[in-house]
């Protein structure tokens, strides 16, 4: 009885959460005069929405600047992050906690605070318009940095004493000792960092002017706040739900390893 | 093959920690040495050490007559098979064997015909694709052996290899191991703290305590000729029983003497005991040397004890006896009759005891 209870309960909660998703999508597939009223379908589906947007921005090259740039954002953190963390949890060198807890204090840091020093910085820099300034401060973070530092903690130290018997460098015993190991980690780390760069709006607000550089959500939000959408709903749902797509498609094809790696890492000492 | 010599090594920890102190070894060139004492003592650190994954604070290592101490692990041609078996998980049995070879570029088919060899001496042909999480304890152990013979290193070192298996099958891989290094014709580091792995394993065995080498000798020497209690106490089991007393010369009569006993000593071939007269001592006698009759025995002395409990091994049994100020154990004949509570007489051979100082744990 309890259980059913808690089953209801349950089933509330995460219909209060899908609904508003579940609307979107369907309502930026309904003819425009419907979607006020839309309850739960419209009379009939439609991509009207969706050629009309294609046919007002050029949202697919931004598609593609968002793909290039989370994908290399992701790429850079998963390769420099876990250098870093492999440093601070196997190597042994003067000052190594002082640093971990400078990269754990930045973790504290709101964005907002960095925003200015970074833009100065990009500009100082002359890359301001360019693809560097969305990738480049994004490289390192401390979150993927603790994550990779733990996960490799929680390694048995003699793996790494046989794979330097077996004459493996640092680098070898990153990537191909290591890293077999602690796919559960690499894929959240890749997740949360493509999302992370995703979404990202505010950044490219700043940085980038140049139309064929934008990011989808830089391109939507101009574009959705910005007038160009002339106040149609449809539109500008159809570029929501564009936007979120990828991101649901990676879950759903990451989500073994999601819930994996929050469970265990699967290996004992 | 090569020889192993330690000369005056130290390792301190960071913290200040000296964990081995001025240690002076030298294991020769394909002998079994087994490095064993009580946990904490040092012996991974020294074979760490040996091995190169761990700097040697003071003094020199040579392997081979060259001095290695800055030489990385992979290039001072050793193995090394760790407790847990360190096998890297992503990879078959393999795989885990040729890894080593394929970082030194050896060529495929020579890697092949190598990782079969191993295979082949250590009977794993048929779980060479098997990942070391779907293997068994003792497989992994195997698969572990054979990344060390693949490498074909001058020095075996092994890291309580046999430590996470069960009893039956730890009896049976050391009789593997005993095999194994006659095959292999190496020269092989042993850690353990199990001194019946040592003495069955060991040309030499060397205890350590804290640090520090307290004996050096074959496992027979050990047993028989023990220099020191710790010695004395570590080697055999059950473990040897200790009396103290007094040494004491009463009317030109040389004695040992506790509250409960005082037997003389003149008679008896020790030397040495004139040099401690008035000195506390410990009398150190092993399970077997204490007799529930005195019909054989030329010198002895007698004690008498309360059982406290018998443990029946099948043709003999320990019998766990209280003294008046120690305690006994003695390894009898199994159809010796004894009933626990009862009080026994014990006849202790004193041609087989050992005395040591207990100001510093000395053989006397
Ligand atoms: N990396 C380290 N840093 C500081 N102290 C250490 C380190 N490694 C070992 N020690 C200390 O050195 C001492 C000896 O350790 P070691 O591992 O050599 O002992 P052991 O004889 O192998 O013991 P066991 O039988 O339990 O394996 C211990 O007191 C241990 O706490
Ligand atoms: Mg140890």
């Amino acid at each position: 009885m309890k259980k059913i209870l808690i089953y209801i309960f349950l089933s509330l909660a995460a219909i209060t959460f899908l609904y508003p998703f579940y609307w979107m999508i369907v309502a930026s597939l309904a003819p425009e005069s419907e979607i006020g009223g839309l309850w739960f379908l419209p009379t009939k589906l439609t991509f009207a929405s969706y050629i009309q947007m294609l046919s007002k921005i050029p949202i697919g090259r931004s598609l593609l600047n968002s793909i290039f740039v989370a994908s290399l954002t992701t790429l850079g953190v998963i390769i420099f992050s876990s250098m870093v963390g492999y440093a601070l949890a196997l190597m042994k060198f003067k000052g190594r906690n002082v640093i971990f807890y400078i990269i754990i204090f930045t973790m504290t840091l709101p964005f907002q605070i960095t925003l200015i020093p970074n833009y100065i910085t990009m500009v100082k820099l002359n890359l301001v318009d360019t693809y560097a300034a969305l990738v480049l401060p994004f490289l390192l973070n401390a979150f993927a940095i603790l994550l990779f530092r733990q996960a490799f903690l929680g390694m048995p130290k003699a793996l790494i004493d046989a794979a330097r018997v077996d004459g493996c460098s640092d680098f070898r015993i990153l990537f191909q000792v290591l890293f077999p190991n602690i796919i559960p980690t690499i894929v959240i780390v890749g997740i949360l960092t493509f999302m992370g760069s995703w979404n990202e709006v505010l950044w490219p607000l700043i940085v980038i002017r140049d139309e064929s550089l934008m990011t989808m959500p830089q391109m939507v939000t101009l574009f959705s706040v910005g007038g160009r959408a002339e106040s149609q709903l449809g539109v500008k749902l159809a570029s929501a739900v564009l936007l979120a797509l990828p991101i649901m498609i990676a879950y759903a094809f990451f989500q073994k390893y999601f819930i994996q790696s929050m469970a265990s890492s699967g290996l004992k000492e | 093959m090569a020889e192993v010599r330690l000369v005056n090594i130290g390792k301190t920890f960071e913290e200040g920690m000296q964990v081995v102190k001025n240690l002076n070894l030298t294991i020769q060139d394909k002998e079994f040495v087994v490095l064993v004492g009580p946990s904490g003592c040092g012996k991974t650190t020294i074979l760490r050490m040996i091995a190169g994954l761990e700097d040697i604070t003071t003094g020199e290592l040579y392997i081979d007559q060259k001095k290695v101490n800055e030489l990385d692990p992979s290039k001072r041609q050793i193995a090394m098979v760790f407790q847990n078996y360190a096998l890297y998980p992503h990879m078959t049995a393999y795989q885990n064997m040729a890894f080593g070879l394929k970082i030194k570029k050896v060529p495929k088919a020579q890697i092949h015909e190598q990782v079969m060899r191993a295979a082949e001496i250590l009977n794993i042909q048929d779980i060479l694709q098997k990942k070391p999480g779907k293997m068994s304890g003792g497989q992994r152990q195997r698969i572990a052996i054979g990344r060390a013979i693949v490498r074909r290193p001058k020095v075996f070192l092994f890291d309580e290899p046999l430590s996470n298996l069960d009893a039956k099958l730890r009896g049976q891989m050391r009789i593997e191991l005993a095999k194994l290094h006659k095959k292999l014709d190496a020269t092989v580091v042993y850690v353990t703290h199990d001194q019946v792995e040592a003495m069955t394993l060991g040309d030499r065995v060397v205890v350590l305590n804290e640090g520090e080498i307290a004996q050096n000798a074959s496992p027979m020497e050990l047993y028989s000729n023990p220099g020191s209690k710790f010695v004395a106490e570590f080697i055999g089991s059950p473990k040897m029983n200790f009396i103290e007393g007094k040494i004491l010369l009463l009317d030109g009569q040389l004695v040992f003497r506790n509250n409960e006993l005082q037997f003389d000593l003149s008679s008896l071939n020790y030397q040495n005991l004139k040099n401690h007269i008035g000195q506390e001592v410990e009398l150190g006698i092993r399970s077997e040397d204490i007799y529930p009759t005195a019909s054989n025995l030329k010198n002895y002395v007698k004690v008498k004890g309360q059982i406290i409990a018998i443990e029946l091994l099948g043709n003999e049994k320990l019998i766990y006896a209280e003294l008046e100020e120690s305690s006994l154990i003695a390894k009898v004949k199994a159809q010796h009759e004894a009933q626990i509570r009862s009080s026994i007489d014990f006849y202790l051979d004193l041609e087989k005891a050992y005395f040591f100082s207990k100001e510093n744990g000395q053989r006397i």
